[in-house]
C-alpha cells in the first residue's frame, strides 16, 4: 500500500538535511510504528508521505495504482489523499461546526463516493467504533476519547489503502488511549489497510507489526 | 461537493452571525444608496422628459431663435410649411404671466390648434359637446388640471393675466386633460397671445413634422444653410441630450459616491472573510489534508462571500426602492442639485438596472472575498493544521512597498493632470482610487515603524502587550485600519472640499451682492411704471443699477448660455464682476463681453479672443475682455454692458434691480417698494437674506453626500470592531496564558482597547493624509471638470481634527466589543483545549 524509496528532505532555511535515503514499505493489512527522538523529523516524514510537504528527492507510491506522490502537483495530491489515505491526529481535528455524522461523511464527499452509500457506511462505522446514536451530536459535547473515535471512523469510512496516524493517543489518558488504540488497530486490520503510526509511546509501538526508528543517520 | 460547500456556508452563518449580518448590512446599504439614487434620478429625468414631451410634443425638428428675445419670422414659418418634405409646422409662442395676482408666474403657450393636433396633441383642450375650436379662437384660455387645482379655479372662471404692468381679462374655458400632475400651464390661440405679448410678425418656435421618407439629418443641414444666422434648426434628440447633459455630471458624481458606500461594504466583506479564514484556518487545513483541492478551498471562500452578497444585495434593492419612494414623497425628484426641483416623479423599477445593482452587490462581496480566498488557497496545510493561521512573511519587502507607494503617487499625480474624458472627470476618480490604495497599502509600513519603535520603550504591561501585538501582526492591523483609512479619508476629503467651496461661495457672494437690496420680477420684466418712478428725484435711493437676462444657444447640444445685460463701466468691469485674471482692454470700436469661468472652460474661449454671439437675428462679433467667477450658472454666462447691448440692437428690459438706499433710510426704502411688490408680484430681498438662502441651498445640495459619508464611516467602524473581535479569538490561547500568569480581566480588556485605539490612530493619521490629498483632487480636478467650478483649497482644521477625535472615540467604543470578549475568555478551558 505504501512504498517509499530514497526519500530526502532538507531544512528550508538552513539547507541542512533533515532526513535522507529513506526506504521502506507498508503492505496491505500491515501496521508499522515510526519512532524517534523529538525533532528528528517524524512528522515531516509523515507530511512528505501524505504530500503535505514536498520532498527534495525520492518517491512515495501509495495505493493500488501506486501513483508517486512526489511527482504530482498540488491538486493531484489532494485527489490522491481523498481516495487513498485516512488521517488520525493527536489533536483529533474534528470540525466543530459539523455534526458527528457530517464529519464522518466529509471523506466520502471528497472521494466522490455515491451519496446513496453515505448513510449506510456512516452508520456502520459509528457502530463499529462504539458511537451508535451519536450521529447528530456536536463535537463540543464529546469527550476526548469519543472525538478520537469519530476521527477513526472518519479515517476509515472511504476505505482508504493507507492510514497515517500522528500520535493518535497522545492527548488521551492511559485507559482511553488503550481503548482507542485497540479500536484503531482492529478496524485497520479489518479493512486490510496499511497503517503508519508515528508515536512516542513504547506501548503503541509494541502493539504494531513492525517498528521503524528514525535517527539522524536514517531509518533503522 | 455542493453538499460540503452548503454545510460550510450554513456553519459560517450559524457561528459568526454578528459579523456575517454586519457584512450583509454593509452590502445592503451600499446597494440601497446606489439604487435609490439611480431610481430617483431616472424617474426625475423621465418625468422631466415626459413634461417636455407634453409641452414640446413629438416633432422631428424644432426651428427657433438662438437668442431668447428673438423669434422666428412668420414668413420663415410659411416658407418651411411650403417645403414638400414637411408634413406640418406647428408655430408656438411661449411666455409667462401671473394669474389673478398670484406671485408665481405660469407658462402661457400660444399654439395653432390645427397644426398642434399633429405635433403636440397633449396640449390640446378637452373635446366636449361645445365647439372647443371656436372657443380657443375667440380668446379663451385653457388651464392644466393641476394649475386649476392650485389656483382654486374651475372651468368658466374669469381671470386676470398680468405681465409687467399690463393686464388682460379672459376666461378659463376648460382644462388640458393630457397634461401631467406637475404641469402648471395655460394654453391659448397663438394669434391671441401674439397680439398681446408679441413678438410682432414672428413666433417663438416652429415645431416640424417631416414626411416619413425624408432623412432628418440631410433636411436639417439643407435648411440650416438657408436660414439666417440668428435661427437654429435642432433635432428633438438635441433637446433630450441637452436635458440629460444638464444633470449628467451631478448624477455621475452621486453614483460615484454611492459606489464608495458599496466599496466600504466590500471592505467589510473582506474583513469578515479574512477573519473567518484566520479563525477557521485549522479547519480549512484539515479539509485540505483530507483531500479538498486548492481550487475548491479558494471557491469555498468566494461562495461564502457570495452567500453574504446575494441576500445583502436583495435586501439593498428593497431598501433602495423604499428610500427612493420616501425621498420623492418628502423632497420631490431633486437630490440637491436643483435640476429637478418642483417635480414628484413616480418610481418605476426597470429590470435591467435592478439586475445591474444586484450584480454590483454580488461583485462587491466577491471582490471583498477575493484576497481571503487566495490566502486560503495558499496556506501551507501542515503548518496551518499545527499552529493555525500563519501570517506569511510579507510578499514584498518594506523597500518594495515604499517604491510601490511612490509609483502609485506618481500615477495619481499624472492622472490628476489629465483633462476630462467624455466630459467627466474619470481620470480624477481614478486618481482618488489610487490615493486610497496608497493609504491602505502603506498601513503595515507605518504600523511596523511606529509600533516597532514604541515596543522598545518601557511601558506598562497592558500597553506593552498591545503594542507588541500590533507591531508583530501587521496583516490584521492593516485590515482593521484599512476600513478606517478609506472611510475617514473620504469623509475628510468631502469636509475639505465642501469647506473650500463654501468659503469660495461666501467670498463670491460678497462680490456679486454689493447692494443692500435687490428687486426682481419672476421670469417677467419689471413694470415700466416702477422704472419711471425710480428714475424720479423723490426716491429714498442713492443709487440704482438695472440688469436684464436673456439666453443664447451657442451649441444646440449644450444647455443655453445666459446673457447678462448690466450697467457696467466698459473700462472698469471689475467693480461689479469678480474676475479670476487680468482684464484685457477691448479695441475702441468693438463691443466687449466678459465670460464666466464655466463658459471659458466649456467653450475654450480666452480673454483677448473674439466670440460670435447670436443677437437679434445676427451673428455679432464681440471681444472677450476677461473671465469672471460665477457659481450660479453652471453652463456659462456672458456679461455685456447695457450701452454695447443697445448699440447691437438689443432692447434693454430690466428684470432685476440692485438698490442702495440713502443712508439711514433703509426702512423707508423697503416701505417705498412694498406697494410695487404687492401689486406686481415682485420679489424684494436684502443681500443678507439672499446670502443666507444661497448658502442654505448650497448646504442642502450636499445633504445626500453627507448621508453617504456617514454610511461609509459606520461601515469603517464596523470593520474595526469585527476585526478586533476576531483577533481576540485568534489569540485566545495567548490571552488565556496571560490570564493564567496573573493578568486580571481588566488588564486584558485594557490591552485590547489600547490595541484598538492604536490601530484606529494609525488609520486616522493615514486617512487624514489621504483625505487632504483627495480633498485637493476634488477641489482642483473633480469640481472644475464636472461642474466647471474653480476655487481655492481651504482646509478647516478644527472641523477635521474634531472629526478625527470623534472617530477615535467611536473606535475606542467599538474596541470595547472585542475587549469584552477578551475579558470573558474561560482561561482554564482555553488552555486545556487542543484547538
Amino acid at each position: 500500500m505504501l512504498a517509499v524509496a530514497d526519500l530526502a528532505k532538507r531544512y528550508a532555511d538552513v539547507g541542512r538535511p533533515l532526513f535522507s535515503g529513506i526506504d521502506f514499505a507498508v503492505a496491505a493489512g500491515e501496521i508499522v510504528a515510526l519512532v524517534g527522538e523529538s525533532g528528528i523529523g517524524k512528522s515531516t516524514l509523515l507530511n512528505c508521505i501524505a504530500g503535505l510537504e514536498t520532498a527534495d528527492c525520492g518517491s512515495v507510491h501509495i495505493g493500488p495504482h501506486a501513483l508517486d506522490m512526489v511527482r504530482l502537483d498540488e491538486a493531484a495530491r489532494a485527489a490522491l489523499r481523498a481516495r487513498n489515505i485516512g488521517f488520525v491526529f493527536q489533536a483529533f481535528h474534528v470540525l466543530p461546526t459539523l455534526t458527528v455524522a457530517q464529519n464522518i461523511i466529509v471523506p466520502l464527499l471528497l472521494a466522490r463516493v455515491p451519496s446513496g452509500e453515505h448513510a449506510t457506511r456512516t452508520q456502520a462505522l459509528l457502530e463499529r467504533v462504539g458511537l451508535a446514536g451519536f450521529a447528530d451530536r456536536w463535537p463540543a459535547s464529546l469527550s476526548g476519547g469519543e472525538l478520537q473515535r469519530v476521527a477513526i471512523a472518519r479515517a476509515l469510512v472511504h476505505r482508504p489503502a493507507l492510514i497515517l496516524a500522528d500520535e493518535p493517543t497522545g492527548n488521551l489518558d492511559p485507559r482511553t488511549a488503550s481503548d482507542v488504540l485497540s479500536l484503531l488497530l482492529e478496524r485497520v486490520r479489518e479493512q486490510r489497510a496499511g497503517a503508519l503510526i508515528v508515536t512516542h509511546s513504547q506501548h503503541v509501538a509494541q502493539c504494531c507489526d513492525r517498528v521503524l526508528t528514525l535517527t539522524a543517520n536514517g531509518l533503522a | 461537493m455542493n453538499t460540503l460547500a452548503w454545510w460550510l456556508i450554513r456553519a459560517q452563518f450559524r457561528t459568526r452571525r454578528t459579523a456575517t449580518l454586519l457584512s450583509m448590512l454593509a452590502i445592503a446599504l451600499g446597494v440601497a444608496l446606489g439604487y435609490a439614487i439611480h431610481l430617483i434620478n431616472d424617474a426625475a429625468l423621465a418625468d422631466f422628459g415626459r413634461a417636455m414631451k407634453t409641452v414640446q410634443g413629438d416633432p422631428d425638428a424644432v426651428v427657433g431663435a438662438r437668442d431668447s428675445a428673438g423669434g422666428v419670422p412668420v414668413a420663415t414659418i410659411n416658407a418651411i410649411a411650403s417645403d414638400p418634405a414637411v408634413l406640418v409646422v406647428a408655430p408656438v409662442i411661449e411666455t409667462r404671466v401671473r394669474v389673478n395676482s398670484v406671485r408665481t408666474p405660469v407658462r402661457l403657450i400660444g399654439l395653432d390648434v390645427f397644426s398642434a393636433a399633429a405635433v403636440m396633441p397633449w396640449l390640446l383642450p378637452r373635446q366636449d359637446d361645445r365647439s372647443t375650436t371656436g372657443g380657443i379662437l375667440d380668446g379663451d384660455v385653457y388651464a392644466s388640471p393641476s394649475l386649476l387645482a392650485k389656483l382654486g379655479l374651475q372651468a368658466g372662471a374669469t381671470v386676470t393675466l398680468a405681465r409687467g404692468d399690463r393686464e388682460w381679462l379672459t376666461k378659463i374655458a376648460g382644462d388640458l386633460p393630457a397634461t401631467g400632475p406637475d404641469d402648471l400651464l395655460l394654453v391659448a390661440d397663438i394669434a391671441w397671445v401674439q397680439e398681446r405679448f408679441g413678438p410682432n410678425e414672428a413666433v417663438g418656435e416652429g415645431r416640424v413634422r417631416l414626411a416619413p421618407e425624408v432623412d432628418l439629418a440631410t433636411w436639417r443641414t439643407a435648411l440650416q444653410a438657408r436660414l439666417p444666422p440668428g435661427l437654429l434648426v435642432r433635432a428633438a434628440e438635441d433637446d433630450r441630450t441637452r436635458v440629460s447633459n444638464l444633470s449628467r455630471a451631478y448624477r455621475v458624481n452621486l453614483n460615484v459616491l454611492a459606489l464608495v458606500a458599496l466599496l466600504t461594504g466590500a471592505f467589510l466583506v473582506f474583513a469578515t472573510q479574512l477573519t473567518a479564514i484566520a479563525q477557521r484556518s485549522t479547519q480549512f487545513a484539515l479539509l485540505g489534508v483530507l483531500g479538498l483541492s486548492p481550487r475548491m478551498r479558494l471557491l469555498q471562500v468566494l461562495l461564502e462571500g457570495l452567500a453574504i452578497g446575494i441576500p445583502g444585495a436583495v435586501v439593498g434593492l428593497g431598501l433602495g426602492y423604499a428610500l427612493a419612494f420616501a425621498f420623492t414623497q418628502i423632497l420631490g425628484g431633486d437630490l440637491g442639485g436643483g435640476y429637478f426641483s418642483g417635480s414628484t416623479p413616480s418610481i418605476v423599477p426597470q429590470p435591467a438596472p435592478l439586475l445591474g445593482f444586484l450584480a454590483l452587490g454580488c461583485v462587491a462581496s466577491l471582490a471583498g472575498a477575493l484576497y481571503p480566498a487566495y490566502l486560503n488557497r495558499v496556506q501551507p496545510l501542515a503548518q496551518a493544521l499545527k499552529t493555525g493561521f500563519a501570517q506569511s512573511r510579507a510578499a514584498f519587502s518594506a523597500r518594495s512597498r515604499w517604491l510601490l507607494a511612490a509609483l502609485l503617487a506618481l500615477a495619481a499625480f499624472v492622472l490628476a493632470q489629465m483633462p476630462p474624458l467624455f466630459e467627466l472627470p474619470l481620470a480624477g476618480y481614478a486618481a482618488i482610487a489610487l490615493v486610497l490604495m496608497i493609504g491602505v497599502s502603506s498601513a503595515p509600513l507605518f504600523t511596523r515603524a511606529l509600533f516597532g519603535w514604541l515596543a522598545k520603550r518601557r511601558l506598562p504591561a497592558a500597553q506593552q502587550i498591545a503594542i507588541q501585538n500590533v507591531a508583530q501582526a501587521p496583516l490584521m492591523a492593516q485590515v482593521a485600519a484599512s476600513g478606517l483609512i478609506i472611510s475617514f479619508a473620504l469623509t475628510a476629503s468631502m469636509v475639505i472640499m465642501v469647506a473650500s467651496f463654501r468659503v469660495a461661495v461666501d467670498h463670491w457672494l460678497d462680490h456679486v451682492l454689493p447692494a443692500p437690496l435687490y428687486l426682481r420680477g419672476k421670469a417677467t420684466p419689471l413694470p415700466q411704471e416702477l422704472l419711471d418712478a425710480l428714475a424720479g428725484t423723490q426716491t429714498p435711493f442713492a443709487r440704482i443699477e438695472r440688469s436684464a437676462q436673456e439666453t443664447l444657444v451657442i451649441d444646440p447640444q449644450r444647455p443655453s448660455v445666459a446673457l447678462l445685460v448690466r450697467e457696467l463701466e466698459r473700462d472698469n468691469p471689475a467693480a461689479r464682476l469678480p474676475f479670476t485674471g487680468p482684464v484685457v482692454a477691448p479695441p475702441a470700436d468693438m463691443p466687449v463681453v466678459w465670460i464666466s469661468e464655466p463658459m471659458h472652460e466649456i467653450y475654450r474661449i480666452a480673454p483677448g479672443q473674439t466670440l460670435r454671439l447670436p443677437l437679434r437675428g445676427h451673428d455679432v462679433e464681440v471681444f472677450v475682455g476677461g473671465v469672471w467667477r460665477d457659481y450660479s450658472r453652471q453652463f456659462g454666462a456672458v456679461a455685456i454692458g447695457r450701452d454695447d447691448f443697445v448699440r447691437l440692437g438689443g432692447r434693454f428690459a430690466p428684470s432685476e434691480l440692485a438698490l442702495w438706499p440713502l443712508p439711514g433710510q433703509e426702512r423707508l426704502a423697503s416701505d417705498w417698494l412694498a406697494p410695487w411688490t404687492d401689486r406686481y408680484g415682485l420679489e424684494l430681498a436684502d443681500s443678507l437674506e439672499i446670502r443666507q438662502l444661497s448658502l442654505s441651498i448650497f448646504d442642502k445640495s450636499f445633504a445626500v453626500t453627507y448621508a453617504l459619508e456617514a454610511a461609509a464611516m459606520l461601515i469603517g467602524l464596523f470593520g474595526l470592531a469585527v476585526t478586533l473581535a476576531a483577533s481576540v479569538w485568534l489569540r485566545a490561547r495567548e490571552l488565556a496564558t496571560l490570564g493564567a500568569l496573573g493578568f486580571d480581566r481588566r488588564m486584558l480588556g485594557r490591552a485590547v482597547m489600547v490595541e484598538g485605539a492604536l490601530i484606529a490612530l494609525v488609520g486616522l493619521l493615514i486617512g487624514l493624509a489621504c483625505g487632504v490629498a483627495i480633498g485637493g483632487i476634488l477641489t482642483h480636478v473633480i469640481n472644475p471638470q464636472a461642474f466647471h467650478w474653480r476655487m481655492a483649497l481651504t482646509i478647516p482644521w478644527p472641523a477635521v481634527i474634531a472629526g478625527a477625535l470623534l472617530t477615535l472615540a467611536a473606535a475606542i467604543v467599538a474596541s470595547r466589543y472585542a475587549a469584552r470578549q477578551a475579558t470573558r475568555l474561560p482561561v482554564a478551558r482555553v488552555l486545556a483545549s487542543a484547538d
